[in-house]
């Protein structure tokens, strides 16, 4: 087909492919590992979180990760420290740190000239603006990030299985927790070039999601996550180009249809189930 | 107070040393007392039944054995150390029930889990230890549903793989939060051979159920828990009308038979 | 004194003034009720699934309180059925739809070559430009909102508690549920021109949380919730304008109403600690009276 590779010719569209499958496939590994532990929601919240961080390093000048990586964290440990003292509960700190940490985000960049395209992009990601220096950054990270997945597999299987156990073994399940919740900042903060700091979510959600539904192994899910990701970034940026939409969200877009696409066609789940179940009924029914 | 019909254990005299020993035990969660008074000694291939009504604290205690749970006064040895320093060698079989049914382990992966610190941090599971885990899952009975996927089984096939689990910790005392609760009857003959099994090799027991067949089945002692120890000794000793009474408070609602007694948990 | 009454001397500001105490109030009300059954989320949930129904209006040419509505409703709707799945949890399957909706609304408006200025303005909004209106509308809304809370005040708090309790009495749970995720999913839609989806949870959820960590009663903290509220629509108001006039500083009016409830909020949160020991010793007297008699 001429069309995507006419669309790629370009050298700048060649590196957000790099981009766009790397962080793809790095947010369908780690997506099984944020559905196992139920922490879609708080992914979006260091997304939302992540944006001030973003918006002061670039103020600052320093690097995106460094810059963006630290605010995050500390973020984090504000949701932390408020959600377990009695006083306010965690879904009431999880609201008042996104929505003060955003406005934070806006009122920085709203200082700035030219602001309406920055925000644009630190929110929802400017692919096509990437480096080569970018790309390298990527790849670090990814390769950081699921060499520690595979090293600590089995404790984080456990941990999001069985904490209890994890504890009475004599793991340190607290630092275990956290070890993840760092991985996964430094995993947002990699996204925020390719889809911006509200999107990540949807990446680390829909292809493990997808994932699930077809297979009940968990190694076999994460190379399916991936796959289904990097597809999805590689996709959405074809799209993006020939419709002259932006990038980000027509990723976000086909990794959302690839996991409606799972719960209507994987077999045992979704609609050919609830059919069938549909049918044995009416049968017991009539007899 | 009514006072068990036998004196504890006191301390390590002639004889091998208690698997756990607890001494004068009361427990507080975030400053709240929770459980206290209770002294209570463990031997090796000894089984004790933990008894009580829900809410009573039972779990508190088995939480604080793991060293999960702020020991207010008095002592916990566990195996001779702390609770804190004897993980690893102590098992904790929680109810299967807790677990959550979606997650995408094999009943394989499961016991695998109990091996996890003999194998270490950075390794993967080797041969001896997939040996161990079948034969514990062969202990248990469900050898051929190793592969499963673990919320796949049935309520009493779930607690089965969990005991396996223990199982292949080889560990020196185990911890279950009510391991017959809703178990069906094979699954409930099958743990009680394996617990059997597990007290002969010297490995010693502490479960907390509120079935009183049950505990005297699988174990030789209990301890009557409610916020208070109300007894601690021989099973026949321990579970009488009276201590039971005394420990269900008003809700013990009568009497049946030599050793079932009727009342709401 | 001068300094934060001097902006509103320009009809323009009065007109952001008005419209920021209405939310303040509006939202510390509606907060209490968002943060007594923990909806923080449904929030956060409607501020991403209503923006395509806001650019939607925007391209189509209708006014935008009507593309929130809409789209608030098919909001609505939806949440119900994501339960089905056990296999995929509730909340992935939330975030996802959530995001995917947002992700739609961010490609409508990329199609335009003035993307960026209508996705800052869409998310944002123009506290400074609003117009009467707005205002009247905010008014008219918000009075409806705050009576029916009113009115229903005790059935509320009964379900936000005791929500076995509320069945059991014979309440439709179902719809004072209903009715409590319309009065937010209102407050949403006329605060999003002024405002921005986006700012609006902070609206909702920092004046109440505050007030929350300040008293115990349900009733002193909706009056603290407004007040804070009010006051951050005012202060908030009064130093971007100084900002920008005296310091050449540009800073986003919205945003910055939100900083000062932010403020406010650590304000609350270093008062608690000695709130909580004033109350403590005054029932702990009580108490120890009680006990006294009992033993």
């Amino acid at each position: 087909m001429s069309g995507p590779a006419g669309l790629l010719a370009p050298a700048f569209m060649q590196r957000a492919l790099v981009e766009a499958v790397l962080v793809g496939a790095l947010c369908g590994v780690v997506g099984v590992h944020v559905l196992l532990r139920r922490l879609p929601f708080f992914a979006m919240a260091m997304g939302h979180a992540t944006f001030p961080g973003v918006v002061l390093a670039s103020i600052a000048g320093i690097d995106l990760l460094l810059g963006a990586g630290l605010f995050g964290l500390a973020v984090v440990l504000a949701v932390a420290l408020f959600g377990s003292t009695r006083r306010v509960d965690p879904t009431s700190a999880t609201g008042v740190v996104l929505a003060g940490a955003f406005a934070l985000g806006v009122l920085l960049v709203s200082t700035r000239s030219g602001f309406s395209r920055d925000l644009a992009a630190y929110l929802t990601g400017s692919i096509v603006t990437v480096r080569p220096g970018d790309l390298v950054v990527t790849a670090a990270v990814a390769a950081a990030v699921l060499a520690a997945l595979a090293a600590l597999h089995k404790e984080l299987l456990l941990g999001a299985f069985d904490p209890t156990t994890l504890a009475a073994l004599g793991y340190p399940a607290v630092a275990l927790d956290v070890a993840f919740l760092v991985l996964l900042e430094l995993v947002v903060v990699a996204c925020v070039p390719a889809v911006g700091t509200i999107l990540p979510v949807a990446l680390l959600t829909a292809p493990a999601a997808a994932a699930r539904l077809w297979t009940d192994r968990l190694g076999v899910s994460m190379a399916v996550g991936g796959a289904l990701g990097a597809a999805s970034g590689a996709a959405g940026l074809l799209l993006s180009a020939a419709w002259r939409i932006a990038a980000g969200p027509a990723i976000v877009l086909v990794a959302a249809a690839a996991f409606a696409a799972s719960l209507l066609l994987a077999p045992g789940h979704g609609a050919r189930r609830l059919a069938r179940r549909a049918a044995a009924r009416s049968a017991t029914a009539v007899s | 107070m009514p006072t068990s019909a036998e004196p504890s254990a006191n301390g390590p005299a002639a004889g091998p040393a208690a698997a756990l020993d607890l001494r004068d035990v009361a427990l507080a969660y975030d400053r709240v007392p929770v459980v206290e008074g209770v002294t209570a000694s463990i031997l090796p291939g000894r089984g004790v039944a933990l008894v009580g009504p829900n809410g009573a604290g039972k779990s508190t205690l088995l939480r604080a054995v793991l060293g999960l749970v702020e020991v207010v006064r008095g002592s916990i040895a566990v195996l001779g150390r702390s609770p804190a320093a004897a993980r690893g060698e102590v098992a904790y079989v929680p109810q299967a029930d807790v677990l959550d049914a979606e997650f995408p382990v094999s009943a394989l992966q499961v016991v695998l889990m109990g091996r996890y610190r003999r194998i270490g941090w950075l390794r993967r599971p080797g041969r001896a230890d997939r040996a161990a885990a079948a034969q514990a899952l062969e202990q248990v009975g469900l050898a051929a549903l190793a592969r499963r996927r673990f919320g796949a089984l049935s309520g009493g096939q779930r607690q089965r793989v969990l005991l396996a689990r223990a199982i292949a910790q080889e560990a020196r005392l185990l911890l279950l939060d009510e391991p017959f609760n809703g178990v069906d009857a094979t699954s409930q003959e099958l743990l009680l051979a394996a617990l059997a099994r597990l007290r002969a090799g010297g490995a010693a027991v502490l479960l907390s159920t509120h079935d009183l067949a049950l505990a005297h089945l699988a174990c030789d002692q209990a301890c009557l828990l409610n916020h208070h120890q109300f007894g601690f000794g021989p099973v026949g000793a321990t579970l009488t009308p009276e201590l039971l009474r005394a420990t269900y408070g008003g809700r013990a609602l009568g009497l049946s038979g030599d050793d079932l007694i009727l009342m709401r948990p | 004194m001068r300094l934060l009454l001097d902006p509103f001397a320009v009809p323009f500001m009065r007109r952001a003034l008005a419209e920021a105490l209405l939310l303040g109030v509006l939202g510390g009300a509606v907060g209490v009720a968002v943060v007594l059954r923990r909806l923080a989320f449904y929030g956060e949930v409607l501020s991403h699934t209503v923006f395509p129904g806001v650019v939607l209006a925007a391209i189509l040419g209708w006014p935008l309180p009507l593309g929130a509505l809409v789209f608030a409703l098919l909001t609505a709707a939806l949440v119900a059925p994501l339960g089905a799945s056990r296999r995929v949890g509730a909340d992935a399957s939330l975030a996802i739809v959530m995001t995917a909706m947002f992700a739609v609304g961010v490609a409508l408006v990329s199609l335009r070559s003035t993307f960026a200025t209508d996705l800052t303005l869409l998310l944002f909004g123009r506290l400074l430009a609003v117009g009467a209106g707005e205002v009247l509308l905010t008014a008219a809304v918000g009075a409806a909102v705050l009576v029916t809370l009113g009115l229903l005040s005790k059935e509320l708090v009964l379900r936000a508690f005791d929500p076995g309790g509320a069945a059991a009495l014979g309440y439709r749970t179902v719809a004072l549920d209903l009715v409590l995720n319309l009065c937010v999913a209102l407050v949403v839609v006329v605060a999003l021109e002024a405002v921005g989806t986006m700012l609006v949870l902070a609206f909702l959820v920092i004046p109440a949380v505050a007030a929350r960590l300040v008293t115990e009663r349900i009733a002193t903290m909706t009056l603290v919730a407004c007040a804070l509220g009010a006051l951050g629509g005012w202060l908030g108001l009064a130093a971007s304008f100084q900002a920008s006039v005296r310091y050449g500083l540009r800073v986003g009016s919205a945003a910055a109403v939100v900083a000062v409830l932010v403020a406010c909020f650590l304000a609350c949160l270093a008062l608690a600690p000695v709130l909580r020991r004033v109350r403590a010793r005054a029932a702990g007297g009580a108490r120890a009276a009680a006990a006294g008699r009992a033993a």
